[in-house]
């Protein structure tokens, strides 16, 4: 019997046998077009056990911050040879910390102060700056040989000068009695906005410059005679129990 | 009866007032706020002993409170007048036991006090004074008053208590 024969039969046939290479040609292109989105994922799935560990996250953790120690001494020692060349005087190298335990606290009533339980005899002396963990608490306004009295920031009627980074700006930072002092500006239009830092002035005298003291909470811009803004304090007084006292 | 100043013990009392106002715990005030220990400690005293004991006695506490504190305000004049008159309300009037009656003097000489102390922020700070400063002011006197005046007839009770059973010399 003759073979069934159809014209065309063998081009379909040839057709099938390319088949795999098509689709591996689809394949290839959706892989490109993808930008191999299927193998990184198929990769993740398949590698996810020997993935970094907690361990190697500290590591990291750790090396981050030996830079940012090391980027801090630099900017430092920068800014030290700035402020000598600008003949500024030059507290923020010279002074001494001094850690005392908050051994009686008013933190709020009519007199906002700490007793700490060092004093001149450990080489504190009135005005010296006084930080809790975050900032600038207070400063010293009395001391005997064992003991140094602080005058906290919220104290009312105590004024500092302060500095917003941000804007750039000079502000006085007055105790109002309340947790949250006042920022008074001189000029009227301002650029200052809640969220702003407030660290003490880099050009103080009283204090130690660019100390961190607070966080501007809110604007009032309808203030007489000029801008006026709230500050929450980084450091807070209530639940310090150490402190650490920047002697001169 | 020999008088509280003659009795060694009744004056080393009058040192738990410094030690107090030190060492009192956050827990123990009204929204952070202390309670007036001048105030608790003069009342019973000056309600035994007269005016011019309590005038005396709320001048040398008043002394003390004052090294105690930041200069700028005294608490000398309003102790001061406080001893006076319940000094004058214990010698004329029947004798002031009855916890509502000491804790409702104790509260009205913490508002004065407070008063007292908020007039001379006014006279520091000039008239009027700011608007948050008067408002944490007012909440600093209301909150100590209070507190005052439900700790004084515990501790002033007893204070009476003990001091009028002390055997005089």
């Amino acid at each position: 019997m003759a073979p069934f024969l159809r014209p065309g039969n063998s081009r379909w046939r040839g057709l099938g046998q390319l088949t795999p290479l098509l689709l591996l040609l689809a394949g290839l292109v959706l892989v490109r077009f993808s930008k191999g989105a299927g193998f990184t994922d198929a990769y993740a799935l398949i590698s996810r056990p020997f993935w970094p560990g907690p361990a190697q996250r500290e590591w990291i953790v750790s090396a981050n911050d030996v830079q940012q120690t090391s980027r801090l001494k630099l900017l430092e020692r920068d800014n030290q040879r700035l402020r000598g060349l600008l003949s500024l005087q030059q507290r923020g190298s010279q002074v001494g910390l001094v850690s005392a335990a908050v051994i009686a606290r008013r933190p709020r009533g009519w007199w906002q102060l700490l007793d700490l339980g060092k004093g001149a005899l450990q080489g504190i002396a009135v005005n010296d700056a006084v930080l809790g963990p975050g900032g600038l608490l207070g400063r010293v306004s009395s001391t005997t040989p064992a003991t140094a009295r602080v005058k906290l920031l919220t104290a009312p009627g105590h004024e500092i000068g302060v500095w917003l980074p941000r804007s750039r700006s000079h502000g006085l930072l007055v105790g109002m009695g309340s947790s949250r002092p006042q920022l008074r500006f001189i000029d009227r239009d301002l650029d200052v906005r809640p969220g702003d830092l407030v660290s003490t002035s880099p050009a103080s005298t009283l204090l130690p410059p660019n100390l961190p003291v607070g966080v501007v909470q809110a604007v009032n811009e309808q203030a007489a005679p000029a801008t006026a803004a709230v500050v929450q304090l980084i450091a807070s007084p209530e639940a310090i129990d150490w402190v650490q006292v920047m002697t001169r | 009866m020999a008088r509280l100043y003659q009795r060694p013990m009744c004056i080393a009392s009058s040192l738990m007032v410094p030690m107090a106002t030190l060492a009192t715990p956050p827990w123990l005030g009204l929204d952070g706020v202390p309670p007036a220990w001048p105030v608790i400690w003069l009342l019973p005293w000056a309600l035994a002993d007269g005016p011019v004991s309590g005038a005396l006695s709320g001048l040398a506490v008043g002394l003390v409170m004052d090294g105690l504190h930041l200069s700028g305000s005294s608490q000398i004049p309003a102790l001061v007048l406080l001893g006076w008159w319940w000094g004058r309300l214990g010698s004329r009037a029947q004798p002031i036991q009855r916890s509502l009656n000491l804790g409702l003097l104790a509260w009205l000489g913490s508002m004065l006090l407070g008063i007292t102390l908020l007039a001379q922020l006014h006279i520091r700070f000039g008239w009027p004074l700011a608007l948050e400063m008067q408002g944490w002011g007012w909440h600093t006197i209301w909150c100590q008053a209070l507190i005052t005046g439900l700790l004084t007839p515990m501790l002033a009770s007893l204070q009476l208590l003990l001091w009028r059973r002390m055997p005089s010399k």
